[in-house]
C-alpha cells in the first residue's frame, strides 16, 4: 500500500520535488511513525523578513531634520527635532520609533539609507514585484529570490519546512519556488483540520487526498500537493510549540503576535530558515500623519520585543531580521496632507550580529530625480549580502547576475 | 496541456457550442455553466437547465426575469434598513444573502466581478450608504456599456473617497484617479506614459466630494490644453474617459479579464484568442452582456480548456455550497468566514481586487475552507430545504441510506452535484467507506459526507 503511494508521488511529482517534499509527506504515505520534534537547537542562520507594503515614507522614517530642506518640502507633515530620536546630528528616528532607537543603542539595529534601483518604477504592484524578484527585466519575474534560494538546495534537517509565510495575505512572490511549496500560516485554528474529534473522517479526508489521480489537469495537481502539504505541516507546526515561556510583553498589535509565534518556533528548534511577514498601510496619500506613526509604532514595538525576546533565550545572534518597502515617496508633501509614490528609501536590519548604527549616505533633498529621493545603493547588494553573508549559498546563480555584497554584519556570522 | 489552449482556433472557440449526441447538453455541463455563470445550482436548477436546452437556459441567465423583480424589492427594501447602523459589515452579509437567494445569479456574479475591477474597500470608505450606492451603480451597469459605467465610477463618492480623490485641484492635481483609471480600470500597465498621468490628473481638476456627494468645482478646474494618449483639447474628465476608452488596448484589457473570470485561471489567453471578443466589445459600443453570452455559450466554454481550470474563490465555497444544498444561514457568520478565506466582500484587499487563481490558495486558507464547510454544516442557523432537512434534499433526488447501493449513491449525487471533475476510483473508495458507516441521524450522516467531499481537493476547482 505505502509502496504504491510512494510510487505514485514519484510518478506525478517526479523525485527532486519528492526529495523536497519529503519533509512533508504525511504519516500515513510514508509508514513511519511521526517523530516527536525534538528540542536539538538547529545551528543555522535563520532570516525574517518583514515588508512595509505600499511604499513607506523615509523622509519621515529616517528624518533628515539637519537639512533646512526637510521642512521647506513638509509643509505640514515636517516632525520637529526636538520630537525627533536622533541618531546623529543629520537624522533622527521618527517620534514613534523607540523600539527602534533601543535597538540602536543596544547595538543591534542597522540602518542602510539610499536603497534602491535603477529607472525606479513608482506602481506598487510593478515596484514589489521587483524587490521580490529581483528582476528589473519584467519577463524574468517569474520566481521570487527567496524561492530561487529554496529550490538551490537550502539544507533541511528532513522534518520541517525551509520557509513560512505568516499572514492571511495572499502567498509573497519573493518565496515563490518551482519545487518546494512554502505553507502559509494565519493563526494556529486555522491551521489544523478541524474534525471535531472524528478521527476516521480525519483519515479519510487524509486518503482520499493523497489517493492517486489522473493526470493532465495542473490545477487539480497542485491543488492535491497543496492540501497533502497543508495537513502535514499542521502536523509539525502544533508539534513545534509545546511549551513556550517568554518574559518580554509583546504589544498587542498584529505584527507583534506574528513574530512571537517566529520566537517561538526558532526556539522549539525548527530549523526553518526562513520566515516572510507584512505590514501594510504605508500608501499614504492623505493625511499622513496619524496614520504613518500609527504603522512605525506597530513595526517598531513589535521588532524590539521580538529582538529582546531573541536574545532573551539565547538566539540574537543567529537571527536577521530584514525590512523594506517597494519605494519611498516624494520629498514634498501634496495638497493632501499625504505624499505620493516616490523611489530611494533606508532599510533596517535588526539582530544580534548587525553592523550597527547608519549605512550610507541620506540622499540630497536637492539632487533628486523628478521630484524624488535619488538611491545611492541597488537592493539587490543587500540580497547579496544576506545570501552570501548570512545564508551562505552563491548569490550570483540567484539574482541572476553579480552585485557587489555590502559588509552587513560587525561579527563574524 | 498548458500550450493547448493558445493553439486552439479563435474562430472555434467562440462559436456557440451546439449540443450532440457525442457531446450532449447534460447535467455535468449544466452545472459547469451554473458554476461559472452564478455560483452553482442546486439539483432542480440543474433538472430544469437540461430540459430548457442551452440557448434557452443562457437565455434565463442573462436577462432580467419576472421572479427576479420580486426577490429585487424585497432585498433593496432590507438594504434600506440595514443602512442605519452604518456599519458596512452588514452589506457584506446582505450582499451575501442576496447571492444565496438571487433567482439572477449571472447578474450577481457579474457585479461581483465588477467590485473585483474597481476594488474599493469599506475599510477606508467606512460609509454604507457611499459603498451601497457604488454597489448599486455597478449592479445597474453590470450587463450594460462599458462607458457610462467608468464614468459614473468617476463621480462615485465611495470611488473618491477610496482612492484619496476627494479634491483635486487645479494647482496641484491628484494623480491618483488618473493612474488607477488607466492602469487597473481601462488600459492596463504599458498602455500610456506618465506624462499621460499627469494630464488626465489635469482633466479631472475640480471633481470633488463634498458631504458626500459628488460635486464639480468650476474654480478648481484646469481649463487649459491638455495632452492625452497623443490627442489634445481643452479636456474634462468625461471626454478624458472617451479618449481613454477609444484606444485599442481598452476593450482587449476588459476582454482578458472577463475570459480570466469565466473561463479559465491560466494559462493567460494569448491576443489572438482575445480579439474577436475585444472586436464584439468595440463594436458593440462596449457592451458587456453580449460578450458574457457570447463566453458562457461558447465552444471554448464548453472544452476541457475551461471545465475544471478555475481555482475556486471564497464566495463560490460558502454561497455555492449554500445553492446547491438548497440551504440557508446565518449570513454574518458566513461573512466572518469568507474573511478569513481571503474575501470579504466590499472590503478588498488592495486597488487591485481579488488575484484569484492560485493566490486563493495557501495551507491557511486551504484547511480554512474545510473547516468553513464544518462550521456552516453544523451551525444551527443553516437550515436545508426551507427546514426539511439535508436528508429531504438527498431524497427528493433518490437518495436514501437505508437502501441496497445508498451510500454509493449518497456519494455519486455529491460529486456530481458540488465537483467538476469526476472521482477517481482510489478517491472515491475512502468516501464510500465513510459513507457505509452507519449514523442514526440521516442529516448528519450525509453532512458528514459533504464535509468529506468538501475537504478534497477537487471542490477547490470550479
Amino acid at each position: 500500500m505505502n509502496t504504491t503511494r510512494r510510487d505514485f508521488l514519484t510518478r506525478t511529482i517526479g523525485t527532486s520535488a519528492l526529495l523536497s517534499l519529503a519533509p512533508s509527506i504525511p504519516q500515513f504515505l510514508s509508514g513511519a511513525a511521526v517523530e516527536a520534534a525534538d528540542s536539538k537547537r538547529s545551528g543555522d542562520n535563520v532570516l525574517v523578513v518583514v515588508q512595509l507594503a505600499g511604499g513607506n515614507d523615509g523622509i519621515n522614517t529616517v528624518v533628515p531634520y539637519g537639512d533646512a530642506e526637510y521642512k521647506k518640502n513638509r509643509f505640514t507633515l515636517a516632525l520637529d527635532k526636538s520630537q525627533l530620536l536622533k541618531i546623529d546630528d543629520y537624522v533622527g528616528l521618527h517620534p514613534s520609533m523607540r523600539g527602534f532607537s533601543k535597538l540602536l543603542e543596544a547595538g543591534r539595529l542597522s540602518i542602510l539609507q539610499g536603497i534602491g534601483y535603477p529607472n525606479p518604477d513608482r506602481s506598487h504592484f510593478t515596484s514589489m514585484d521587483i524587490w521580490h524578484t529581483a528582476q528589473l527585466e519584467p519577463t524574468r519575474r517569474i520566481e521570487g529570490w527567496l524561492g530561487r534560494y529554496l529550490d538551490a538546495g537550502v539544507k533541511r534537517d528532513g522534518r520541517d519546512v525551509p520557509c513560512l509565510h505568516l499572514g492571511s495575505e495572499r502567498q509573497p512572490l519573493a518565496v515563490l519556488a518551482r519545487d518546494v511549496r512554502v505553507p502559509s500560516v494565519r493563526s494556529l485554528e486555522n491551521f489544523k483540520l478541524d474534525d471535531g474529534g472524528d478521527s476516521r473522517l480525519a483519515r479519510a479526508v487524509g486518503e482520499a487526498a493523497g489517493a492517486p489521480r489522473a493526470e493532465g489537469n495542473e490545477l487539480l495537481g497542485f491543488l492535491e500537493r497543496s492540501t497533502v502539504s497543508a495537513l502535514a505541516s499542521s502536523k509539525q507546526v502544533h508539534e513545534a510549540l509545546k511549551r513556550y515561556d517568554t518574559s518580554i510583553n509583546y504589544p498587542g498589535s498584529n505584527l507583534a503576535q506574528q513574530l512571537k509565534l517566529v520566537a517561538q518556533l526558532i526556539d522549539a528548534g525548527m530549523s526553518t530558515r526562513i520566515y516572510y511577514l507584512s505590514l501594510d498601510g504605508f500608501d499614504t496619500h492623505a493625511d499622513q500623519g496619524e496614520a504613518h506613526a500609527a504603522l512605525l509604532t506597530e513595526l517598531s514595538g513589535a521588532v524590539g520585543a521580538f529582538i529582546d525576546d531573541l536574545a532573551a533565550h539565547g538566539h540574537a545572534d543567529r537571527v536577521m531580521l530584514m525590512s523594506f518597502s517597494e519605494f519611498g515617496r516624494r520629498v514634498k508633501e501634496n495638497a493632501s496632507r499625504g505624499t505620493d509614490h516616490g523611489a530611494a528609501a533606508p532599510m533596517f536590519l535588526a539582530g544580534g550580529k548587525v553592523k550597527p548604527g547608519l549605512i550610507g549616505k541620506h540622499p540630497s533633498l536637492t539632487d533628486l530625480d523628478d521630484g524624488d529621493l535619488k538611491y545611492h545603493t541597488d537592493f539587490r547588494r543587500v540580497y547579496a549580502s544576506v545570501l552570501q553573508e548570512w545564508l551562505g549559498c552563491d548569490s550570483a546563480a540567484i539574482l541572476g547576475g553579480k552585485f557587489d555584497p555590502m559588509p552587513l554584519l560587525g561579527k563574524k556570522a | 496541456m498548458a500550450a493547448d489552449l493558445n493553439t486552439v482556433d479563435p474562430a472555434w472557440a467562440w462559436r456557440p457550442f451546439e449540443p450532440a449526441a457525442d457531446r450532449p447538453w447534460n447535467q455535468p455541463l449544466a452545472a459547469h455553466l451554473y458554476r461559472r455563470a452564478g455560483f452553482g445550482g442546486s439539483g432542480e436548477d440543474l433538472r430544469k437547465a437540461v430540459e430548457r436546452g442551452l440557448p434557452a437556459t443562457l437565455d434565463a441567465l442573462l436577462q432580467a426575469a419576472p421572479a427576479a423583480q420580486e426577490f429585487d424589492t424585497r432585498i433593496e427594501q432590507l438594504a434600506s434598513t440595514l443602512l442605519g447602523s452604518n456599519d458596512p459589515r452588514r452589506l457584506s452579509a446582505w450582499w451575501l444573502y442576496r447571492m444565496i437567494g438571487t433567482p439572477a445569479p449571472c447578474l450577481e456574479k457579474t457585479t461581483l466581478f465588477w467590485h473585483g475591477h474597481f476594488a474599493t474597500s469599506a475599510a477606508k470608505v467606512e460609509d454604507s450608504e457611499m459603498m451601497l450606492a457604488q454597489y448599486r451603480l455597478l449592479h445597474q451597469h453590470a450587463f450594460g456599456k462599458f462607458g457610462p459605467l467608468v464614468q459614473g465610477i468617476s463621480r462615485d463618492p465611495a470611488m473618491l473617497e477610496w482612492l484619496d480623490s476627494t479634491t483635486n485641484r487645479k494647482v496641484h492635481p491628484n494623480e491618483n484617479y488618473a493612474r488607477e483609471v488607466m492602469e487597473l480600470f481601462c488600459l492596463g500597465v504599458g498602455n500610456y506614459t506618465e506624462r499621460d498621468i499627469q494630464q488626465v490628473a489635469r482633466a479631472f481638476t475640480g471633481w470633488e466630494l463634498r458631504r458626500g456627494k459628488f460635486e464639480f468645482n468650476p474654480y478648481q478646474h484646469d481649463t487649459g490644453t491638455k495632452t492625452i494618449l497623443g490627442q489634445s483639447g481643452k479636456y474634462n474628465g468625461d471626454q478624458a474617459i472617451e479618449i481613454i476608452l477609444a484606444q485599442p488596448a481598452a476593450p482587449r484589457f476588459i476582454a482578458r479579464k472577463l475570459f480570466r473570470y469565466f473561463v479559465c485561471d491560466e494559462p493567460a489567453p494569448s491576443p489572438e484568442l482575445i480579439e474577436p471578443l475585444a472586436k464584439q466589445l468595440r463594436a458593440g459600443d462596449f457592451e458587456i452582456g453580449p460578450v458574457i453570452r457570447t463566453i458562457l455559450g461558447s465552444n471554448l466554454f464548453f472544452s476541457t480548456h475551461a471545465i475544471a481550470r478555475k481555482v475556486r474563490s471564497p464566495v463560490e465555497v460558502g454561497v455555492g455550497l449554500l445553492r446547491a444544498l438548497e440551504a440557508t444561514t446565518n449570513v454574518y457568520k458566513l461573512a466572518d468566514g469568507l474573511d478569513q478565506l481571503g474575501q470579504a466582500v466590499f472590503y478588498p484587499p488592495n486597488v487591485k481586487g481579488w488575484d484569484g487563481g492560485r493566490t486563493w490558495i495557501n495551507s491557511s486558507t486551504l484547511l480554512g475552507r474545510a473547516n468553513l464547510v464544518r462550521t456552516l454544516l453544523s451551525a444551527p442557523e443553516t437550515r436545508f430545504a426551507e427546514g426539511r432537512g439535508l436528508a429531504a434534499v438527498a431524497q427528493r433526488a433518490g437518495i436514501e441510506f437505508s437502501q441496497p447501493g445508498g451510500p454509493e449513491r449518497a456519494v455519486d449525487w455529491l460529486a456530481e452535484l458540488l465537483l467538476a471533475v469526476p472521482l477517481a476510483t482510489a478517491v472515491r473508495e475512502p468516501l464510500v467507506a465513510l459513507a457505509r458507516e452507519p449514523m442514526e441521524d440521516p442529516n448528519r450522516r450525509l453532512a458528514r459526507l459533504v464535509h468529506a467531499v468538501c475537504a478534497l481537493p477537487e471542490f477547490q476547482l470550479v
